[in-house]
């Protein structure tokens, strides 16, 4: 059920790329960035917007969790990562469109904000969430440095884990950072949305940074419709998507993903979410959409 | 859908509204359930000198108290009460299955039957637990009568009631003929050496009365501070658990006795002549003396944790060494197994810790737990 082989790997590769290059496997980093060109966002400032590179890296880390299996077998991470830069950099338009569509949101509601570009780093994510803590505090040092040596005083981030992982790093090093998601930066912009939904909930907003209510009010006040039901979008009846299970075990984490589709269809046939993994995982079984996909800025 | 899959939805469709129902509907039952939580704490932060308390209160009212320090001292006390050739009747005790106490009872030559419904199942089936609450979860109806059909003989037919009546028709004449019988406890209080335990089914309460010797294991932290929270502790078990109320609370304070010439107490009466308590450590209290991993210990084995996990319900049971199951079990397979490895198939999904009605913290237990299996710890 779980191969060790596989998990060490992670833990040895995933570590050496995080702490020599920012980035949790060999990718082309304009992958990360090139959502932002052309929309004039000023390069860093005290307050950023923070992608974490994880909207960008969720297809791709699931086409890192298809071939993981395989990958112990390559005798060093060398001979794997100038093949791996070639077919790892995928296009992803729709995943631009949200990011460029959080932007607007933001600047709409007069937020002022900078990005880093080529130099944002990935949250260390995927370590924190397999337990492998020690690799995990010595990256967050190396992120804190880098972010205090940026000068970086605000983070504003787009997706649960990062900002979960940025929390996390804040409880266990001494850190002085405000971390603030984007669906609590809205309460003075009308944005507008149509249509009926059943929202997926991401298990982090919901039940360990307490956003549930503060997300479905933004959601339902731009007019988007949301279904629901007790025994499938309740707090305490809400699945994960299985996405946190890809890594170690695949078949388990699609189980979860298609058990959970079922559930949410049954509900309505069209799924809101707010969660690049949740809508990796989801969308094969599920008519899938992300919040900042299906709305407008006024 | 496997019929796991079949299995599992229906018992989820049937249980998660029925436990937010009796929530509703009994408010009482949160504060009860804060201070369980609360005499639980109080105990750990005190284990052997409540441990003491209990085995001095058991010896106070006739009964015999014996301390396990793992599973093999457990099936050595068992082995030497029970001795060989008798009838032993088994009312559902997680305990007794970590420590082996069937097999190894079976293996000296003695006759032994599981009589909780599920469990009986399972021993029919030689197969491990699904569930803590209900260890057949895992199988469907149809599969169950095939089951009895091919090991009792009997054919029970299609409906629930029918199943059911050709076990009770079988166990009542165990129960009868028992020589032992064996239970667990849910509370043991401290003060009284009375021990709790809840059910529904009525086979706990015949295990305990009929047979002339009662023996019950369990593990250190069902240790409450007192009697009265030892009945709490029951209530809140079976509300959490969802069924509620419970059809039966048992008290057994000692073997049986009466007071009815002049006043004056005597034992045995027409219950069990002899009671017997094992509290079982079996790295309960290495687990007690680490902060995080403490929180565990405060289980009350309700099971709703399970019902509400994505994970267990898409590994076909199969999440944990058994009887430790689910999210709970991956907790206690490290405490009691020295296995660490369950805990790296939490996904995070945070459902346990939201209806846990002991709060506690199982996502960042098991995270610890994942960083103690990557260090080697
Ligand atoms: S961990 Fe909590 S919810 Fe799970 S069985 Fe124990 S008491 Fe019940």
């Amino acid at each position: 059920m779980i191969n060790i082989e596989q998990l060490n790997f992670i833990r040895k590769t995933v570590t050496k790329y995080l702490m020599e290059d920012y980035l949790p496997f060999p990718v082309n980093k304009e992958t990360c960035y090139e959502w932002a060109n052309g929309l004039n966002i000023k390069k860093g400032g005290s307050t950023i917007l923070y992608t974490g590179c994880s909207y960008q890296l969720a297809e791709l880390g699931k086409k890192f969790d298809e071939i993981l299996p395989l990958l112990p077998k390559f005798k060093s991470i060398e001979k794997f990562s100038p093949l791996a830069k070639i077919f790892l950099k995928p296009k992803n338009e729709r995943v631009n469109k949200i990011l460029r569509n959080v932007a607007s949101i933001l600047r709409k509601a007069e937020v002022d904000f900078g990005y880093l570009y080529e130099e944002e780093p990935y949250s260390g994510t995927i370590l924190l969430e397999l337990g492998m803590l020690d690799e995990f505090r010595e990256y967050a040092k190396k992120l804190v440095n880098f972010f205090n040596s940026h000068e970086v005083k605000k983070i504003i981030t787009v997706d649960p884990h990062t900002h979960y992982t940025l929390f996390r790093i804040k409880e266990m090093l001494d850190w002085n950072v405000d971390i603030v998601n984007y669906f609590q930066l809205l309460k003075n912009v009308k944005i507008k949305g149509e249509g009926t939904y059943v929202f997926h909930d991401s298990c982090l907003y919901s039940r360990f940074l307490g956003m549930r209510d503060l997300i479905r009010e933004v959601i339902v006040s731009s007019g988007i419709i949301l279904k629901e039901n007790e025994l499938v979008t309740g707090k305490e009846t809400s699945m994960c998507c299985g996405s946190p299970l890809a890594p170690i075990n695949k078949e388990i984490s699609e189980k979860i993903a298609k058990t959970r589709a079922e559930a949410l269809k049954s509900v309505s046939s069209k799924v809101l979410l707010a969660c690049p993994f949740c809508y990796a995982n989801l969308s094969p079984y599920v008519e899938s959409y992300d919040f900042a996909e299906v709305v407008k800025v006024e | 859908m496997s019929d796991w899959d079949i299995a599992i939805k229906r018992g989820v469709e049937h249980n998660v509204p029925r436990v937010f129902n009796v929530l509703r509907e009994h408010p009482y039952l949160e504060e009860l359930a804060r201070k369980v939580r609360e005499g639980k704490l109080e105990v750990l932060s005190n284990l052997d000198y409540y441990i003491e308390m209990t085995m001095k209160s058991v010896e106070k009212i006739g009964g015999k108290a014996y301390f396990a320090e793992n599973s093999q001292q457990a099936r050595e006390i068992v082995g030497k009460i029970v001795g060989t050739g008798k009838r032993v009747v088994l009312g559902k005790s997680m305990v007794a299955y970590e420590t082996g106490i069937r097999k190894y009872l079976q293996s000296l030559g003695n006759e032994v039957w599981e009589t909780d419904l599920g469990e009986l199942l399972i021993q029919l089936a030689d197969e491990p637990p699904s569930h803590i609450i209900a260890p057949a979860v895992h199988m469907t109806r149809e599969r169950i009568r095939e089951l009895i059909k091919e090991k009792l003989g009997v054919d029970p037919g299609d409906k629930h009631e029918d199943i059911v009546k050709v076990a009770r028709e079988f166990l009542r004449q165990k129960f009868l003929t028992a020589d032992i019988g064996i239970t667990g406890a849910n509370a043991v209080a401290a003060d009284s050496g009375s021990i709790v335990l809840v059910e529904n089914e009525g086979n706990i309460r015949m295990s305990s009365v009929v047979p002339p010797v009662h023996i019950s294991i369990t593990g250190v932290e069902k240790i409450l501070p007192n009697l009265e929270y030892a009945l709490y502790e029951a209530l809140v078990q079976a509300a959490y658990a969802g069924l509620y109320p419970p059809t039966y609370i048992n008290v057994t304070s000692g073997p049986s006795s009466t007071g009815d010439v002049e006043q004056k107490r005597v034992s045995p009466a027409h219950g069990p002549k002899e009671f017997h308590l094992i509290l079982v450590d079996n790295g309960r209290r290495k687990a007690n003396e680490d902060s995080i991993l403490r929180e565990a210990l405060l289980c009350i084995r309700c099971g709703r944790c399970h019902f509400h996990c994505p994970v267990y319900r898409a590994l076909d049971g199969k999440w944990g060494d058994p009887p430790y199951s689910g999210p709970m079990g991956a907790m206690w397979s490290a405490i009691v197994y020295n296995d660490y490895k369950p805990a790296l198939l939490c996904s995070h999904a945070g459902n346990c810790r939201e209806v846990c009605p002991m709060k506690i913290n199982i996502p960042k237990v098991l995270e610890y737990l994942k960083w103690k299996y990557f260090n080697g710890r």
